[in-house]
């Protein structure tokens, strides 16, 4: 059993690489977008090996459902995609530049992550779904209302900012 | 290397990935997918160190469950956002679009 869930640890990590590298360089924001429903993929893969299937369901049907069919709207209706506005790569200096503030960043997080490793339990914890929906009404009611709340504001803003009056009719 | 470490350079990864893109992208579209990515980063970090030590693991993934519907509420409103500039402006490129002098 150690050694599949190592295989698939690999395969998803592999698809999460693919999937990211895809999903920042590609010239066609489509097929950007194509590369980051991989490495949603890949990520709910992952939430399954930590024993957290509910999040890997969740991360598809929020992530790849909601927030995916809301990127190809944006594709669509701006037509970002119409002229290859991607198409120009950048130049050399801001590349270096890029690739400086990331591995500056990424350095000093993976640094602190391998020489300070936390004490951990060899085999991901359980929780059941009826867990996490008593702590959603319970403990963390409060912050499960903001939420809603939350995202009741950002689609009455939405609706807002787009409407458009009809004039004279 | 514990398997803790292991995840957590993957949301490493996943964060290096969406930064490096924030920074190239041309359009607003893409940055949108950029951060996404990111976000993604964060949830995957939060739920592997609940789960992998004796954290509370409810606490952990009801969080990135509330990234998630984060995620969810910022994706409409830039969705918006953008749809309102290519109005305005005509493009979504960054370069296009500022009307401050300078």
């Amino acid at each position: 059993m150690e050694y599949m869930a190592k295989i698939a640890f690999g395969f998803y990590t592999l698809i999460i690489l693919a999937g990211s590298i895809l999903a920042v360089g590609a010239k066609s924001l489509v097929r950007s977008m194509v590369g980051l429903i991989a490495t949603l993929l890949g990520v709910a893969g992952m939430y399954m090996l930590l024993n957290a299937q509910f999040m890997a369901l969740m991360q598809i049907l929020i992530y790849v459902g909601a927030i995916c069919v809301l990127i190809f709207f944006a594709i669509m209706l701006t037509r970002a995609d119409d002229g290859g506005e991607e198409a120009q790569s950048a130049s050399v200096r801001q590349n270096l530049l890029a690739l400086l503030a990331v591995l500056s960043v990424g350095g000093i997080l993976g640094w602190l992550v391998l020489t300070r490793p936390l004490a951990t339990t060899g085999v991901p914890v359980e929780v059941t779904i009826e867990k996490l929906g008593l702590g959603l009404l319970g403990t963390y009611g409060l912050a499960f209302e903001l939420i809603s709340v939350v995202l009741l504001v950002s689609m009455a803003g939405a609706v807002l900012l787009t409407w458009e009056r009809r004039n004279g009719k | 290397m514990s398997a803790l470490t292991l995840y957590q350079l993957v949301a490493l990864i996943l964060l290096m990935a969406g930064l490096f893109g924030i920074t190239q992208r041309k359009t607003l579209v893409g940055m949108l997918i950029s951060v996404e990515l990111m976000l993604n980063g964060a949830g995957l970090s939060i739920v592997a160190a609940s789960q992998l030590t004796p954290a509370n693991a409810m606490m952990g993934q009801l969080g990135t469950l509330f990234v998630m519907g984060l995620a969810a509420a910022e994706a409409t409103l830039v969705l918006a956002m953008i749809v309102v500039i290519a109005k305005r402006f005509g493009t979504t490129k960054t370069s296009v679009v500022s009307t401050l002098k300078g």
